[in-house]
């Protein structure tokens, strides 16, 4: 196979089978080579952003399409519903598109006249669909039956696929879908985190050693089955071979099959593979799943083994090939016959090789030249020249996210303001406590690992009373499901909590948006949070894994980083407000979904408080000043939260400001509500609504975020298609229309090209993570997506399935991505990466980070420089 | 005082609004008609529900006026199944915003809500059938309306072959009723001289036709599959079934309880039920989806209600679907906050917890004991202080003694006396609107009482040990079968909803 695995695979392969034999096979090696095709997926309470080709990118865009298509039937380039309506918007310009088949037929070598491959492949660009009554025509088959000689050389072996689904196919018996449903729910029994009062009985020991205990006794396989499993091997790995060596899978072929397996059920493989990462007790968990798996396909197919050979079914069968030429060619039967041998052989070879994924990816390069195109002229015809500093009154910072562009631009408007942008976590790798909690959440984007801890506390003695009240709020609810739980007590429970929720139930419906604030005003009531501290200073403590608090040095070092990433380093104004962001919706499981990408799909205003205080310190303030960085005495830092649901700045960090800050501050209120309401205007234009605006933007916005029926709170980061590394200046003009992430780059200041680089490896690769995931859910939503909201069901607290049961679904919900069932929302273009800098910087960038070069290579994302002199280039 | 609205004008508007709504309803199926009309469509289907609340107020006593009876249980019905229909379509205004079928769901919605009030208003049983009919088609067609989707035209093809069972079983038992009595209308039916002229085997073989009819749609084993399957539909059309539709055994066992009770069949309802209680309880102890522990717990809650009026309780019974019906649209509704995180910081337990968890069980076990006091003839009493004794003892156990420092337990002490008083205040409202109406009579036998008892007492106790030896063999088989039919069969469960794509495919070109 020639797409699936890796070359050094193979070769590592045929050695081992040249020295040694099959009980030697180092299986969790396999294993571990087969993940790559799979994702690792967070718990949905922390959904983060997750590129599910992650591990793939070592091959082009194009090859894994071919490969997804062939093997799961998946189509990851557009449809020609999506381009079709992209074109009639106006968002594709067809001359990229002439341009881009041009330059197709000039690398072909077809031996065809130029005018009649241009004239078919522009007919077939049209993208209708070859009439089914063509290809059922008698006249064809027997016309593709006598040029059978000339058929195209395919050098492609089919992906393999698993024996199970050979036999579905065959035979017809729905081994393949048994097969899944047994799976599933084996993985969500196990995966559970507490949602089942009684839980898998031996879950500690592990999901094999559990699986193989209980199989035995399970009723949902028939007698027979049960006994062919009785004494199956303790151990996975051998359970695993067995079960490969039964089923005969030649050694060369076991990865290929492997990861067949892990492909039928991304959602719970990668579900897996992420509790696999998290400790070193589940480390081998992906082979015990194939290891049940797999023995559990062995049990359910056994009486039809040995099965037939996969016949190679015919992949370039002539008949579409010559239907094609009949249908887009503006050719009959017999024009066919009067053509000489060559030249029939040169048609086919050209149908074939312009097959639908040529022509997808002709029209969706085209969609992305287009934008780029526009975002170009855009922003030249805009650049902000005048370098005329006015006296700022303060500077915000904001998370690169794609809804922080509009609040910015409105922002700037309204006042001598500078906006700067970087990832949200302000770099700070920190995992965050809140007050009173035992769970710390990684407050840090998931491709990075957290070095420090950083507590909320506060006096002991209003500790304790939050402490009982927080307590007392949480036991009700644990009450209502210990009660729920119990045979006699959930008799009576409806009758008990019925008229409370009967309550609710009308207040929610008739009144959503008063009456999901007062629930939330009551509870804010009642909590009463007391103001607390930051362990901010390094405490020695040797129970927790990570220190908490930060040394001297360790603060220096990420107050200056951050300020160099945000491109913040002189100039600095009376008040420097730092922005996390958030978001606000009831009753949706993918609240998470919403938040802040860069911090772990949390708030990122602890961040921004952390980092906001940080630059307070005088101690801080005094080394910096040293190297450089002088932060003037009357400059405040404050920390702010970005609503996203409801475009509001609330406060979290306001220390004593100091006359010139306070004055600032009087400022900031006094505009901030005009801001507010702009922003909500122009982003509820964008939102579906009954056909009529509401008079007042602000309630609207509010009832989007209380509304327990809200499936679209708001949009998220749906349209998101570019990554702007630069000067804010270069933009500041343009109306980027809430779709491009921003981050400040000084390429004065970075001679080295460590800031570039970092900002390549850490920001811009979550935003082409967010990119992908929208992307992949837009282009697959039954496979990458998440489905209908109306149909989920959450289970196990993990995450959603769809109807009675699914594979446990990764990606963003229908709902998120689409207008209407028959408008979809998201444009989905692979991320274009801008940077502002001299060419050289990004030779050097390509030249020293091989993974940011594959991705660019392969088509995982574009990227585009433009040079001080304001000439661009486009490297993808 | 109020003043006591004569019957027929209210009647007639009633019919006129519900006969708009249905209109209303056509109206919005037209794709000319704009997506704003929605909202007209919400106020006017709130006519309807005001008018049934004014009626539940101001009458007092039982009217019958052609084919339909006007007493206080059927004006509560209706109004119980209008609020849920105003309710759920409220929701699906937004919930369902951009979805293929929009329209059909409110005129679908519409149409089952408005049969199904006039089903719990009708007196002539042909009626009643016809209505209840319609209800049921209506959900079937709701069930289904993704008709791209495979899986869920399986589940409304299955539902449908139930239904139709269950239908033809209370049609059968109607005319077998009415050859019996000669008399169409239930309340002749029901009256002393006609059930006299039923042999007492036909009384038998009607009940049982009425078991079956009522058990089908309450999920009671052996039929429980249909719910376990229908959770495919969309959360709202859920909600609609688990509160509307499930409990119509109540209510069609109220009204013929002078024909049920004392008989056979109610025995055999006893059985079923209480396998479906102990079945249901299992199913939602076992399963990890939020929704297929809410439908464990529906069929465990119905087992409930039908067991309430087997013993003869039929006001407790109505009390307890309508109570339930709530209960469960709610938590189907907010199906999407299931992901939350139970923090619970685990502290030893302290000696003075253990005294409030003594003084919780005496309390508990006053309030058996006064409640049965209370009323010690009836038979279904002692059942209900079991159950609310106990439930008072675990409540005071969780809130009160293991309150976490006084606040905790000042906050749990208030909490739990608020629940034990608006209770009260529920349950007496309830008794002083329905006990006219509601018959209650016949006492049912103790030993039939005990046996619930045993029932329920062994059932918990058998949760209690299995709890306890999770590693043995008997728990791991328990445990495999209750996961076993608690889970869907393998035909309806797709591995992912292929029908999107094929939405993607039509784009904007299909409507």
């Amino acid at each position: 196979m020639t797409v699936t695995s890796t070359l050094l695979e193979k070769v590592n392969l045929q050695k081992e089978k040249l020295t040694q034999d099959a009980p030697h096979l180092d299986i969790n090696h396999l294993v571990k080579s087969a993940s790559r095709v799979i994702a690792p997926l967070w718990p949905i309470a922390t959904f983060a952003a997750r590129n599910p080709w992650m591990g793939l990118e070592g091959q082009s865009f194009e090859q894994i399409a071919r490969w997804l298509k062939d093997s799961r039937d998946v189509d990851i380039y557009p449809c020609p519903s999506l381009i079709h309506a992209a074109q009639k918007r106006g968002e594709i310009n067809e001359d990229f598109l002439e341009t881009a088949l041009k330059r197709w037929l000039d690398i072909q070598s077809i031996k065809l006249p130029r005018g009649v491959a241009e004239r078919f492949c522009r007919a077939a660009l049209k993208l209708d669909e070859l009439p089914s009554t063509l290809l059922e025509a008698l006249e064809v088959k027997v016309l593709a039956e006598k040029l059978s000689a000339l058929k195209p050389q395919n050098l492609e072996k089919h992906p393999l696929k698993p024996l199970s689904l050979c036999l579905e196919q065959q035979s017809g018996e729905k081994v393949a879908h048994a097969l899944d449903h047994h799976i599933i729910k084996w993985c969500k029994l196990f995966l559970d985190e507490s949602q089942a009062a009684w839980s898998l009985p031996n879950r500690e020991e592990g999901f094999y050693r559990a699986w193989r205990r209980l199989i035995q006794y399970d009723p949902s396989l028939s007698h027979t089955q049960r006994q062919r499993l009785k004494d199956w091997p303790q151990e996975a790995h051998t359970a695993l071979k067995k079960a490969l060596l039964a089923l005969k899978i030649p050694q060369s072929e076991i990865q290929d099959y492997l990861e067949a397996h892990l492909l039928a059920l991304p959602g719970w493989t990668g579900m897996m593979l992420w509790r696999s990462q998290q400790s070193t007790q589940e480390s081998s968990l992906l082979t015990e799943y194939l290891a049940v798996r797999i023995s559990m396909e062995w049990t359910l197919i056994k009486p039809h083994l040995p099965l037939l050979k996969q016949k190679d079914e015919d992949k370039c069968s002539l008949v579409p090939l010559i239907a094609a030429w009949i249908h887009w060619g503006d050719m009959t039967i017999e024009d066919w016959t009067k053509l000489s041998i060559p030249e029939q052989k040169a048609r086919l070879t050209l149908a074939y090789r312009f097959d639908e994924i040529v022509r997808r990816r002709l029209w969706l390069e085209a969609w992305e030249q287009t934008y780029t195109d526009q975002l170009i002229e855009m922003v030249l015809s805009k650049q902000l020249v005048s370098d005329q500093k006015k006296q700022t009154l303060a500077q915000f910072a904001f998370c690169i996210d794609v809804r922080s562009e509009p609040f910015r631009r409105k922002l700037e408007k309204a006042g001598p303001f500078e906006t700067h942008g970087m990832a949200g976590f302000f770099g700070l790798p920190i995992k965050t406590c809140e007050l009173g909690s035992q769970h710390a959440h990684s407050s840090l984007p998931v491709i990075l690992k957290p070095q420090y801890k950083v507590k909320e506390s506060s006096p002991e003695f209003e500790l304790k009373s939050y402490q009982q009240r927080r307590q007392t709020a949480n036991s009700l609810s644990y009450t209502f499901k210990m009660m729920k739980q119990n045979l006699l007590t959930s008799l009576m429970l409806p009758e008990v909590s019925g008229p409370w929720l009967c309550l609710q139930l009308l207040a929610r419906s008739f009144v959503p948006r008063s009456a999901g604030h007062i629930f939330r005003k009551l509870q804010e009531a009642w909590l009463r949070k007391p103001s607390t501290e930051l362990s901010l200073d390094r405490e020695y403590n040797l129970e927790t894994e990570l220190p908490i608090g930060f040394c001297e040095e360790e603060k220096v070092h990420y107050v200056r980083q951050a300020l160099k990433m945000m491109g913040l380093t002189d100039h600095f104004a009376p008040l420097v407000v730092i922005c996390g962001h958030e978001s606000h919706s009831t009753n949706n499981p993918y609240a998470a979904a919403l938040d802040c990408g860069a911090c772990g799909g949390a708030s990122g205003g602890f961040n921004a408080r952390v980092l906001a205080a940080l630059c307070n310190l005088p101690k801080v303030r005094e080394i910096l000043k040293t190297e450089g960085i002088s932060i003037p005495e009357d400059t405040v830092f404050v920390a702010a939260e970005h609503i996203t649901t409801l475009d509001e700045l609330r406060w979290i960090y306001v220390p004593k400001l100091s006359d010139a800050a306070q004055e600032a501050f009087q400022h900031i209120q006094t505009i901030l509500p005009k801001v507010s309401n702009d922003a909500i205007a122009e982003r509820l234009s964008q939102l579906p609504n009954l056909g009529f605006r509401s008079k007042n933007p602000r309630a609207e916005a509010q009832r989007f975020a209380e509304d327990w029926s809200e499936v679209r709170p708001e949009w998220g980061l749906a349209r998101n298609a570019a990554f702007i590394i630069g000067d804010r200046r270069l933009t500041q003009e343009c109306d980027l229309d809430g779709r491009v992430f921003l981050h400040n780059y000084d390429w004065q200041k970075d001679k080295d090209g460590t800031l570039l680089s970092n900002i390549i490896a850490g920001p811009a690769t979550v935003a082409q993570w967010i990119n992908l995931q929208y992307y992949a859910s837009t282009v697959a939503p039954h496979y990458y997506g998440s489905g209908n909201k109306a149909t989920q069901t959450v289970t196990g607290g993990l995450g959603v399935m769809q109807g009675n049961a699914s594979d446990l679904l990764a990606g963003l919900p229908w709902q998120s991505v689409v207008r209407s069932d028959q408008e979809v929302y998201h444009a989905p273009l692979r991320l274009l990466v801008v940077i502002q800098a001299p060419q050289e910087y990004v030779v050097r960038l390509l030249d020293h980070d091989p993974t940011f070069r594959q991705k660019v290579q392969n088509r995982w994302l574009r990227l585009a420089n433009i040079d001080p002199e304001g000439y661009w280039k486009i490297w993808s | 005082m109020l003043v006591l609205l004569d019957s027929l004008p209210i009647l007639t508007a009633f019919s006129v609004s519900l006969a708009v709504c249905v209109l209303s309803a056509f109206i919005f199926l037209h794709p000319r008609v704009p997506l704003g009309f929605i909202r007209l469509h919400l106020g006017i289907i709130t006519l309807p529900v005001l008018i049934a609340l004014l009626a539940l107020i101001t009458t007092d006593a039982s009217t019958i006026i052609g084919p339909w009876r006007l007493d206080p249980l059927a004006w509560l019905m209706v109004l119980f199944v209008l609020t849920i229909g105003l309710v759920v379509q409220r929701y699906s205004v937004r919930y369902f915003l951009g979805d293929r079928s929009y329209r059909k769901y409110f005129a679908l919605l519409t149409f089952t809500i408005g049969a199904a009030s006039f089903a719990w208003l009708s007196n002539d049983l042909r009626w009643l059938v016809i209505w209840w009919g319609i209800t049921l088609l209506g959900l079937i067609l709701l069930i289904s309306l993704n008709k791209e989707w495979k899986v869920a035209r399986m589940a409304a093809i299955f539902s449908g072959r139930l239904f139709v069972f269950s239908w033809l079983a209370l049609l059968v038992a109607i005319i077998w009723l009415s050859q019996a009595t000669g008399h169409w209308q239930l309340s002749l039916m029901m009256a002393k001289d006609s059930l006299a002229q039923i042999s007492s085997w036909e009384r038998t073989g009607i009940n049982m036709l009425l078991v079956l009819a009522v058990v089908i749609p309450a999920a009671q084993w052996p039929f429980q599959r249909w719910l376990l399957e229908s959770v495919v539909a969309p959360t709202p059309v859920s909600a609609v079934m688990h509160a509307g539709l499930v409990n119509a055994g109540g209510i069609m066992l109220t009204r013929f309880a002078p024909l049920f009770s004392g008989d056979l069949a109610q025995i055999f309802l006893i059985i079923l039920s209480s396998i479906s209680i102990l079945l249901g309880t299992g199913i939602s102890l076992v399963q990890v989806d939020y929704k297929r522990q809410l439908v464990g717990s529906t069929i465990a809650q119905m087992g409930f209600m039908l067991i309430q009026c087997a013993l003869n309780a039929y006001l407790a019974a109505i009390i307890h679907l309508v109570l339930h019906g709530l209960f469960k649209a709610t938590l189907f509704l907010q199906a999407g906050s299931a992901v939350r995180r139970y923090e619970r910081t685990s502290r030893p337990i302290q000696i003075s917890s253990l005294l409030w968890i003594i003084v919780g069980s005496a309390l508990g076990l006053l309030v058996v004991i006064y409640f049965w006091l209370t009323a010690p003839e009836m038979g279904y009493q002692l059942i209900s202080a079991l159950i609310f004794g106990c439930s008072l003892f675990f409540a005071w156990t969780q809130l009160v003694a293991f309150g976490y420092g006084l606040i905790g337990r000042i906050a749990g002490f208030f909490l739990l006396g608020g629940a034990v008083m608006v209770f009260s205040i529920i349950h007496a409202a309830f008794f002083e609107l329905l006990h006219e109406t509601v018959y209650q009579v016949v006492q049912p036998p103790t030993l039939v009482v005990i046996l619930v008892m045993v029932i329920l007492l062994s059932g918990s106790a058998l949760g209690v040990w299995l709890t306890r030896s999770r590693s043995s063999t008997a728990f791991a088989i328990l445990y495999l079968w209750l996961v076993r039919l608690g889970e869907p069969h393998s035909d309806l469960v797709e591995s992912h909803p292929n029908y999107l794509a094929q939405y993607l495919y039509w784009g904007g070109n299909r409507r």
